[in-house]
């Protein structure tokens, strides 16, 4: 939700308009300031935290988020050394919904989508935390824009021949899915056997961190790694063992268009990379025992106007067909309280050092 | 007779005055101005007022030293990149002293500078030369005679020095906002490649000292 604060960078720098005069925030008796809550479980919080900022402590931020927080975000938590973010009510909307689902259902699908730098990535942080704290298995794919532009290496799939595979972006992802779910893949086991080459393979029954370090070792077949951890996961959660959330943020990139050629300079469609092909059947709500959340980004679309945020623009037809029933959740601008709120926080960390930004 | 009206070379007739930008000096009510204040204020409704240059600005953080420094930074006419690179600039200052802020213990708190214009006119002013080198030609050979420099050229000479160091003698690869801050916290510190730039010149002016006499301004 602090990712609003890189448009209010340039804006404390160059001209803030003088909003701060009209509502002045009560003072409550908490200990410390309005713009703070020491809850720090997600689950815990109420609309009464509304506007709060809360932290997370570093080893857990290392833990729960290897990837997917926003860059802006990860710069200011460098340079204040602490993470706190702001508690929303799009974010207490979703869990409430959470809570309250039933996990015999097929899975819901959420779509957050709003404007540009209103902070959708941060309130699916957001989520993400809370179930990683109740103990789902989170499967967060930090930009699904950055599977379909601007990769160096496209080897032709030897699972498929007319599919191409990442191996950059698919090892990449492995290493960040294992630092955040250890736990789980050490409990989860697998139901087939899958050979990887003439000399390897995984049996059935082994655990699925086995099939992890595979597509690590041999960077080959990341992709094919990919695909049959989710294909695993989408099996096993319907049984009810653990409950399994899917993060994919900027999901109007797996229905849009690509950058990527082929070598004859052919253009290559989304269903043709295996990483995109294997998302598109998880965000199928066909298995049951957990819930899709997803994000609309227009800033790493491709071919898309810079205006376009509502799900019907940024998906376009393929994909609103494919995710219909999906539930809406517009995120917007901040309200004059939560300007208020983020306006506190900054003062007290001392981010606003113009004597006129700080009356 | 030519359609176009030549600009270049036209000069304000001198019964035009400068456009007043102080905001505050509109907003005080009548009765608080002296004789002398209500005195110009007349003058400024009768007489002409010339144009306000687009880089003049009533903002309250508007700063003449910064646009100064952004438009020397500015190349082939892009102010909007040269603007943008100040910006980042000075963020990143404001970064890097308030990540040794947040990590210092609470005694050397006060001591670590955050505001990052602050630094910016510091930096300046340690770079400023205080004498500088002229050439005058006596006899058929040009002498380096020291010279008292106006606040203007001190000013100037110490803005150049920033940016052909930042962008001469770095790595080919690294962002002008980083190389920029990285010099004006050195300065800010009295270290690094100007200040000995300024010491040399101050040396050598003093090596010279016995052609002062050479001056006759």
């Amino acid at each position: 939700q602090l990712d609003h604060g890189y448009a209010l960078h340039a804006a404390a720098k160059d001209c803030l308009s003088s909003i701060a005069s009209q509502d002045v925030q009560v003072l409550t008796e908490r200990p410390r300031a309005f713009f703070y809550t020491n809850e720090s479980d997600p689950a815990k919080h109420t609309e009464h935290h509304e506007g709060r900022h809360y932290s997370i402590p570093l080893e857990e931020l290392k833990a729960v988020f290897p990837h997917g927080l926003p860059s802006r975000f990860q710069q200011q938590i460098k340079t204040f050394n602490e993470a706190f973010v702001m508690v929303r009510k799009p974010a207490l909307e979703l869990f409430t919904y959470l809570k309250s689902s039933n996990l015999a259902h097929p899975a819901v699908r959420y779509v957050i989508y709003g404007e540009k730098g209103t902070g959708k990535t941060m309130t699916l942080c957001h989520v993400v935390h809370y179930c990683a704290r109740q103990g789902w298995l989170v499967l967060h794919i930090p930009d699904a824009h950055l599977w379909v532009k601007n990769c160096r290496e496209l080897m032709q799939s030897s699972y498929n021949k007319d599919r191409l595979d990442q191996p950059l972006q698919a090892s990449s992802w492995l290493k960040n899915f294992k630092t955040s779910n250890e736990h789980f893949l050490k409990e989860i086991k697998t139901q087939k056997k899958y050979v990887w080459g003439k000399r390897e393979s995984t049996e059935e029954g082994r655990p699925l961190g086995e099939v992890v370090e595979q597509g690590l070792a041999r960077v080959r077949n990341a992709s094919d790694a990919v695909g049959v951890v989710l294909k695993e996961l989408k099996q096993q959660c319907g049984e009810g063992s653990f409950p399994l959330l899917v993060a994919v943020d900027g999901v109007n990139a797996l229905w849009g268009r690509t950058t990527l050629k082929k070598e004859d300079k052919s253009p290559v469609s989304p269903e043709e990379l295996t990483l995109v092909y294997n998302l598109r059947k998880m965000m199928m709500n066909d298995w049951n025992g957990g819930a899709i959340v997803a994000t609309l980004s227009q800033t790493g679309s491709l071919f898309k106007p810079s205006s376009a945020y509502l799900p019907q623009e940024l998906l376009g037809k393929e994909g609103f067909d494919a995710l219909d029933p999906f539930v809406p959740i517009p995120v917007p601008n901040y309200s004059p309280r939560e300007f208020e709120s983020c306006y506190g926080y900054y003062l007290d960390r001392k981010w606003l050092q113009h004597e006129k930004g700080q009356t | 007779l030519c359609r176009l009206m030549q600009v270049r070379w036209s000069r304000y007739n001198p019964s035009y005055l400068e456009p007043e930008v102080n905001k505050e000096l509109y907003q005080k009510p009548l009765e608080e101005l002296s004789e002398e204040e209500k005195e110009k204020l007349e003058l400024k409704a009768l007489q002409p007022i010339k144009a306000a240059p687009p880089s003049l600005s009533s903002s309250v953080f508007h700063d003449p030293m910064i646009s100064k420094f952004t438009n020397m930074m500015m190349k082939d006419g892009n102010k909007v990149l040269a603007r943008s690179l100040m910006a980042q600039t000075l963020e990143a200052i404001k970064r890097k002293q308030l990540e040794k802020y947040h990590k210092a213990p609470e005694d050397e708190k006060e001591t670590i500078e955050c505001n990052p214009y602050v630094i910016f006119h510091q930096a300046l002013k340690n770079c400023q030369p205080i004498i500088g080198l002229s050439n005058i030609t006596r006899g058929g050979k040009t002498y380096q005679v020291p010279v008292p420099l106006k606040d203007n050229r001190k000013r100037f000479l110490a803005m150049k020095w920033l940016i052909t160091e930042c962008r001469e003698n770095k790595h080919r690869r690294t962002m002008m906002p980083e190389k920029l801050s990285q010099e004006l916290l050195q300065a800010f510190n009295n270290e690094g490649p100007i200040i000995k730039k300024k010491h040399m010149l101050h040396k050598m002016a003093e090596a010279n000292r016995a052609y002062a006499h050479f001056r006759w301004w």
